[in-house]
């Protein structure tokens, strides 16, 4: 007989599991009790032994696959069929030898309704369209002759021939299709990352809108400056110096909670976490000590380490130890975003579009409007360690830095 | 990583050195009772094998294993009389099969089907045995200290001769039960035993995190309870302080603490994974003064044992456990009536309502078994 073995719950309440590695190949002939496969799940690493002695005859998911419990991971071929059977199986059908409510043999038709449907339970319905018998064929044992499930069953195995074979319906689709893509790798570490932060830290979002006139014109003569030594001078490493400025005065955003000891860290330095989009998603490389270092300087490090990124060539270390984060859509789009924390940081920056706009400048004779650039940031900051009003004060501080950006040599 | 003793055990009293040889006054006791020995702490250990497996592969639900620590149950176990009482903490399984809990309800427990004396009501490997006077385990930590403080009170104001061995292990010591527990049997001298199983963790707390106590024993202190530091590992030393504690307390002594130093080789139970919280070194440490190859060491040098005759007694007791656990793996599910039979006399309305209410919905849902009637409403 064919064993079907499902991923048991081997911890209490395990969801699923993943797949670390087969020590068997299908084919193999196994012994009951001998280790098949290692699984870990949230509790820990196990090996999964075979239920029976056999043959494999196919391993149904593969190294690193997450199964949910439940799933058939792998089939087992034993020799006759008298050995231990999945273990429900083999208790239900052993149960206490009480014959199964068969139809009789003299039972009267199924009674059709006025429409001419016939009377069954839904699950009678589902077994029969399952096994592909026609319910008009089945004589009910249910009170008025409602046709149950125990009907279609012992119908099916009296050898009574399918009605109509029909297959299995095929899921409806639109037009155009889909596509299925196995949720794991990168993508499943973001999706992780991102529910832990949104479910873990209560988040509230400020948002600061920036003349940046005067950065735009002082970024156009660093650019000339830098392009002479062959740096790319962008916008991010005049955000990333005002950033550690900040953090510098208000510490209670540049920090974690160590929850194994019950304390609030506050860090003395400034390693930012870059968010950067590559090829395989998105990505935080670390800038560290950036409060020790120049505009320049941290342009070069961010190009070289941006570029290493997109490339896929950024080492693990590389991309943990942040203290607060950054992250910069402007250049793609959007007036204000509410960014998502690079948990365990306390709080991430939003960079937002660059654009002009009428603005209301002071000046001698009063105030007029000119032609003015802006960019908006956004904190998003975790309420449980800091709150509302230390994030204003943080942009508020950080406007005042970019909006003279002389500032930022203090 | 935090190794788990640093609390003194002021040298334990020790009858079998971790070689097998002897190092104390060996206990009144027949070959064939320590050849007995052998075999319960080893039936322990193939039961633990093969249940960890069974687990594994999902033919049941769960398991705590008492791998390294097979001497305390069954050193003790054979220490007791058949009227005494024992109050299991949650490994001593094995004690109730060397004091006659039957093979195959043990087997049944762990499948929670139709021959669980439990009904399916306890979380499986939880055992109960009314013939040996085992009462049913409690997950909830040291309650059963007080039930049993209050048995053994109650057993001699009724003039019986019975002693209760209560059993709990290093976490419990911190319970409310112990102490409350310990502060009665003391006042009233009640004919019961203390069986501190001090196996080093509590789940994952060390028992450097779990006292700053000099030593378990030293908590009686307070109660008036003496306390006593024995090697847990040495079945025969946990024979005979458990056989001089009982005696005592059935002298109308009183309580004694006794503190059978011991270590759990698995993980707390097939849901942990120890690695993450303690060191592989300190497992390694125990692994050399494993009871069962102690005893066997101790056997054979004495010649009660043939050399190799261990791994026939290991074959004979995994085939005997074998064909119980074929048996009862296919043995029927508990029925679905007892889900709401046993509190009252009758099944009142309102739960055979219930009752026929989950039947239909069963029914709808396709798991219906088909042996369980209805109530006639």
């Amino acid at each position: 007989m064919t064993i079907e073995f499902k991923l048991p719950d081997v911890g209490e309440g395990v969801a699923d599991g993943e797949i670390v590695q087969w020590l068997v190949s299908a084919g193999d002939r196994v012994k009951e009790h001998q280790a098949v496969v290692e699984v870990m799940t949230d509790k820990a690493t196990v090996e999964i032994p075979s239920p029976a002695d056999g043959q494999i005859s196919a391993l149904l998911a593969e190294a690193g696959d997450v199964v949910p419990v439940g799933s058939v991971i792998f089939t087992l071929e034993t020799e006759g069929g008298a050995t231990v059977a999945e273990p429900a199986l083999a208790a239900a059908s052993a149960s206490g030898g009480t014959a199964v409510a068969s139809a009789p043999p003299a039972a009267p038709p199924a009674i059709k309704t006025t429409t001419g449907k016939v009377l069954a339970v839904p699950s009678a319905r589902r077994v029969a369209r399952d096994l592909g018998v026609d319910l008009d064929r089945v004589a009910g044992s249910g009170r008025h002759g409602v046709v149950r499930r125990a009907d279609v069953e012992a119908f099916h195995s009296s050898g009574a021939a399918p009605a109509s074979a029909a297959p299995t319906p095929a899921p409806i689709q639109g037009s155009g299709g889909e596509t299925r893509t196995p949720f794991r790798g990168v993508r499943r570490k973001i999706a992780e990352a991102m529910v832990r932060s949104a479910f873990t830290a209560p988040h509230f979002t400020v948002i600061e809108e920036v003349d940046v006139t005067d950065l735009v014109a002082l970024r156009g003569r660093a650019k000339a400056l830098g392009a002479a030594e062959g740096v790319k001078v962008t916008y991010m490493p005049f955000i990333m110096k005002a950033t550690a400025l900040c953090l510098a005065r208000f510490p209670m955003l540049n920090g974690t909670l160590d929850e194994e000891t019950n304390e609030l860290v506050n860090f003395h330095y400034s390693n930012l976490g870059i968010a950067t989009d590559t090829p395989n998603g998105l990505l935080v490389p670390v800038i560290k000590a950036v409060e020790q270092k120049g505009v320049l300087a941290l342009a070069r490090e961010l190009a070289e380490l941006a570029e290493r990124t997109r490339a896929g060539k950024v080492k693990p270390d590389e991309l943990v130890g942040s203290t607060f984060s950054i992250t910069n859509a402007g250049n793609i789009g959007g007036i204000m975003a509410t960014p998502i924390i690079n948990f365990p940081d306390i709080a991430i920056l939003g960079v937002h579009r660059l654009m002009k706009k009428p603005g209301v400048v002071a000046g001698p004779d009063g105030d007029r409007i000119e032609v003015r650039q802006y960019m908006n940031f956004s904190i998003s900051v975790d309420h449980r360690l800091a709150d509302g009003a230390d994030g204003a004060r943080f942009l508020a501080y950080f406007r005042t830095l970019l909006e003279d950006p002389g500032l930022l040599s203090l | 990583m935090t190794l788990a003793v640093n609390i003194s055990t002021n040298d334990p009293f020790q009858i079998l050195a971790p070689d097998g040889s002897v190092v104390g006054d060996l206990p009144q006791l027949s070959e064939a009772e320590l050849v007995d020995i052998l075999r319960g702490m080893l039936r322990v250990r193939c039961i633990d094998d093969r249940m960890l497996k069974l687990q594994r592969a999902g033919r049941i639900g769960f398991v705590g294993s008492a791998m390294g620590q097979e001497a305390t149950m069954i050193g003790s176990a054979v220490a007791l009389l058949p009227q005494d009482w024992l109050w299991s903490g949650l490994r001593e399984g094995g004690a109730a099969i060397m004091r006659g809990l039957p093979l195959d309800e043990y087997v049944a427990q762990m499948f929670c089907n139709a021959n669980d004396t439990a009904k399916g009501r306890q979380m499986c490997n939880h055992f109960q045995h009314k013939g040996s006077h085992y009462p049913s385990w409690s997950s909830v930590i040291g309650t059963q200290i007080p039930h049993g403080v209050g048995a053994a009170f109650a057993a001699r104001q009724r003039g019986l001769d019975e002693v209760h061995v209560i059993f709990f292990g290093d976490g419990a010591s911190s319970s409310n039960g112990f102490h409350s527990g310990l502060n009665f049997a003391g006042v009233w001298k009640a004919p019961c035993v203390f069986v501190l199983v001090h196996n080093g963790w509590a789940i994952s707390v060390s028992s450097r995190n779990q006292t700053a106590a000099n030593s378990y024993s030293a908590k009686g202190t307070a109660y008036g309870v003496e306390g006593r530091e024995v090697d847990g590992n040495c079945a025969l030393a946990c024979y005979q302080a458990l056989k001089e504690a009982t005696d005592s307390a059935r002298r109308g002594a009183g309580p004694q603490l006794v503190v059978l130093n011991t270590y759990r080789m698995g993980g707390h139970s097939s849901s942990d994974d120890p690695s993450k919280y303690r060191d592989e070194a300190e497992v390694d440490e125990w692994r050399d003064k494993d009871p069962i190859e102690r005893m066997t060491r101790f056997l054979e040098a004495r010649g009660s044992l043939a050399a190799g005759a261990v791994d026939e007694l290991r074959d004979e007791l995994f085939m005997e456990l074998d064909t119980v656990i074929r048996t009862q793996e296919a043995a029927p599910r508990m029925s679905w009536r007892t889900l709401v039979e046993d509190v009252y006399a009758d099944v009142p309305p309102h739960l055979r309502q219930q009752y026929n209410q989950f039947l239909i919905t069963q029914e709808k849902y396709g798991e219906a078994s088909p042996s369980d009637g209805a109530f006639p409403l």
